[in-house]
């Protein structure tokens, strides 16, 4: 059966593409209850928990995204490093560079960054309290979101501006005028490989047992990660690491707006800072969807999947759910089951330690320091699918 | 050394059978299963797997 005889069988459709779609829509209310997967203009979009947690682990499924670049006709520097990153690689390719990143990205080498963390938020937090608002995007999330990784990099923190505009520069790529920006996004991927290049010079001529050091030192044997995929790792930390921290926290911060009362119950328990942290992803997850591509023909749910459909796990419907979550309202203290916001299976966020290990840290500062926050103006939000997120959140609070 | 999964928090999400393919699969079912106890010469692969699981369901001792 292809795409086309779906539309048969009176699945719900969606327009996810659509700059007014909304994930979190009637519409995808509706379509969740009418069936377990919608079309869409872009292959399939799974709606219920169960469908999702079992699609994340599919052996007849691989990650979707890696033919971004080729969909959108563009080649260059940019997709070559696309195409051959962790995130694009399956099987035993994508099993080798898992295996040689992972010490850098191990609890124990997190858990000696925590102290900076607190050290980050408070500097940030120390610099706009004293007013009593600020634009929780431009003065908080976005230069703690970098900070993190400058840390994690071992640069200091007055480099964030760079790192976050070479960033946010290549980071066009994933939008819809990819082709347009592309003079942009290829001098950006040049100059963050450049800039890598010198971070991997630096680190060799003076070792030492951080995040940069744990890589070289897997690139020690140049057949297990070559000098390359050193670099391609290295630059897939950068660019995967700070637009999904910043939005998640800004993201955080207007659902707690919404839910007063457990802004100021985490306040007086900040040992509840990491269930924070999962609830939040649970409710408004950055990553609404990830995308998977059969390999194969199979059956799912009676429903045939050709080879090629494209499948877009919706983790924001997912954990909504009213089938797995009885009363799904936002309580940071409830015993939850996981949810999606880091993927799952084999392409799990590599970078979740540190992740929640920086947002904890931060939503438990933020919530001892700025009492009552409240929106201070017009809030300025990426379309409500995709990787989503506000880009601008004028708040007023009462510091504390 | 031996080894334990508290199946309780697993999530199947088989970052231990790509750190330390000898000591964890998965079956046709898609159900974990690992080598309950092990000689020094893969500690070191042990070890690994716990840091990458994402639930930090495994158990060494
Ligand atoms: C709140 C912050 C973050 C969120 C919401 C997030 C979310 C995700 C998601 C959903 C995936 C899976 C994508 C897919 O399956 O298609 C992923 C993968 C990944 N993330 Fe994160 N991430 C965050 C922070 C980070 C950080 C801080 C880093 C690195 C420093 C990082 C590095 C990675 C890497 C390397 C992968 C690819 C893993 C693989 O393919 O095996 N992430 N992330
Ligand atoms: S990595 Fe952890 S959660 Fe995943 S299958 Fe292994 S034990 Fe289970």
């Amino acid at each position: 059966m292809t795409q086309d005889s779906l539309v048969a069988d009176n699945l719900p459709y969606l327009d996810i593409s659509d700059p007014g779609f909304s994930i979190r829509s009637d519409a995808v209310m509706e379509a969740r209850e009418a069936s377990w997967c919608a079309r869409t203009n872009y292959g399939l979009a799974v709606l219920r928990y169960d469908d999702v947690q079992k699609l994340l682990r599919h052996p007849k499924l691989r990650q979707g995204s890696y033919r971004w670049p080729a969909l959108n006709d563009v080649t260059g520097e940019f997709a070559r490093w696309w195409e051959s990153m962790l995130l694009s690689q399956e099987g035993d390719n994508h099993a080798r560079l898992r295996r040689m990143a992972n010490p850098a990205f191990s609890p124990k080498l997190i858990t000696t960054l925590a102290p900076k963390f607190t050290e980050l938020a408070t500097m940030l937090i120390d610099e706009f309290a004293p007013k009593g608002e600020c634009d929780f995007i431009a003065e908080f999330t976005e230069p703690y979101a970098t900070g993190v990784i400058c840390e994690l990099l071992g640069l200091p923190f007055e480099r964030w501006r760079e790192l976050a505009d070479i960033a946010a520069e290549m980071g066009l790529a994933l939008g819809v005028t990819f082709k347009k920006d592309l003079p942009t996004i290829e001098a950006a991927t040049k100059r963050l490989f450049d800039y890598v290049e010198e971070l991997v010079e630096a680190r060799r001529a003076a070792p030492k047992d951080d995040f940069i050091g744990m890589l070289i030192k897997a690139n020690e044997d140049k057949s297990q990660l070559s000098d390359q995929e050193l670099l391609d790792m290295i630059v897939l930390a950068i660019f995967g690491g700070i637009d999904t921290t910043r939005n998640q926290l800004g993201l955080a911060m207007a659902t707690f707006i919404e839910n007063p009362e457990q802004w100021a119950l985490l306040a007086e328990q900040p040992e509840l800072g990491r269930a924070a942290v999962e609830e939040v992803m649970r409710v408004r997850p950055t990553v609404t969807w990830v995308t998977r591509e059969a390999v194969e023909d199979f059956t799912y749910n009676d429903t045939p999947i050709e080879k090629g459909t494209t499948l877009h796990l919706f983790s924001q419907s997912a954990t909504s759910d009213p089938r797995v979550f009885d009363d799904a309202s936002f309580d940071i203290t409830a015993e939850r089951k996981a949810h999606f916001g880091f993927g799952g299976g084999a392409h799990h966020c590599l970078g979740h330690f540190i992740a929640r290990g920086d947002m904890t840290e931060a939503l438990k500062l933020l919530s001892q320091r700025l009492k009552n926050p409240r929106f201070n103006g017009e809030v300025e939000w990426l379309p409500d699918s995709g990787n989503t997120g506000a880009i601008r959140m004028p708040i007023a609070f009462d510091p504390a | 050394m031996k080894v334990h999964v508290n199946m309780d928090i697993c999530l199947l999400h088989g970052q231990c059978v790509i750190a330390a393919p000898e000591i964890f699969s998965f079956d046709d079912n898609g159900d974990l299963h690992w080598v309950e106890v092990i000689d020094d010469s893969q500690v070191a692969d042990a070890e690994a797997a716990s840091d990458a699981c994402p639930e930090q369901a495994i158990i060494l001792g």
